[in-house]
């Protein structure tokens, strides 16, 4: 649970930094794409039957840890800012918490046999 | 009711189609169907004015930018159909409709997954397109995001459902129209 909220916290983070810390236009772009899908990602895998959500994070967290490279951001605080959220996004994500409820096997049930 | 704890699917410990599973999602398309009722009215130039409390020109910017007209119809009315679709999926049926109709929980599974998914895109555009907010479209892409997850449960108990029945030698699709021969061989 805390590691879904402390993720869309993240994903706020993500989308309201740009404006506050005036980054330029490509840094900003990207938060502002990035941030929703976690906040999207992190609030679906609140859920115990849906968790496994939780890991579509992880291309996000690793777009956030290349972003600074390959757009070529020239503010130090942004690199440092989608960095560190990127780092942190990948922990978040792999934790998987508590599951108290039987699902019937989950999703996975549906393609095993 | 007698066969109670018949509804509730093999290794599951609740029912995901009960009342109280389905009505916190209804509840919150019909908050989604007025916000975007609402804002489709200024789209359809019916109200002169849309509130909007922190971000100035925004939401006119947005509710007026060429993505948002993209289509024939405004995408606020077409958000608020969605909505009205996602409440009216989420009432048909019974408790059992997990089994019993599993086409209408399909159908109610899409109607949430992807419409919630189009509102974050749509949040996505605003700034990256027009560097503009708009209180109440990022207000109704939260009520899309929060709906997704309690509604994929029950459509997770009736894909599941289907899986047996065709293991089960019972022919699919009867079985996702809700014929009650064909379910009765999957028991």
């Amino acid at each position: 649970m805390w590691a879904r909220i402390i993720n869309t916290l993240l994903g706020l983070w993500l989308m309201i930094a740009p404006g506050i810390l005036n980054y330029p236009k490509s840094a900003a772009d990207s938060g502002h794409i990035a941030g929703p899908i976690i906040i999207t990602f992190s609030v679906v895998a609140i859920w115990e039957a849906t968790r496994g959500v939780r890991k579509w994070n992880i291309p996000v967290g690793i777009w956030l840890l290349v972003a600074p490279w390959i757009l070529g951001y020239e503010t130090t605080v942004a690199i440092i800012s989608d960095m560190s959220v990127g780092v942190l996004v990948l922990i978040l994500s792999s934790i998987k918490g508590e599951v108290k409820k039987g699902y019937g096997g989950g999703w996975s049930a549906l393609w095993k046999d | 009711m007698a066969d109670k704890k018949n509804l509730i699917p093999p290794g599951w410990d609740y029912n995901p189609a009960a009342w109280s599973e389905r009505i916190p999602i209804v509840i919150l398309a019909m908050i989604g169907f007025f916000i975007a009722g609402y804002l489709s009215l200024y789209q359809f130039e019916l109200i002169d004015s849309v509130w909007e409390p922190f971000f100035g020109d925004g939401s006119i910017t947005i509710l007026n930018s060429k993505v948002s007209h993209v289509l024939p119809i405004p995408d606020a009315a077409l958000g608020a159909f969605g909505y009205l679709l996602d409440a009216v999926t989420g009432v048909i049926g019974g408790t059992g409709r997990w089994k019993k109709m599993p086409w209408i929980v399909i159908v109610f599974g899409l109607a949430v997954g992807p419409l919630g998914f189009v509102s974050v895109m749509l949040v996505v555009f605003q700034p990256v397109l027009f560097s503009a907010w708009c209180t109440l479209c990022l207000a109704s892409a939260v009520i899309s995001i929060a709906m997704i997850g309690p509604a994929m449960d029950e459509m997770l108990a009736s894909l599941q459902f289907m899986k047996r029945a065709r293991k089960a030698g019972a022919s699919t699709w009867k079985v996702f129209w809700g014929s009650s021969s064909e379910i009765q061989k999957v028991e």
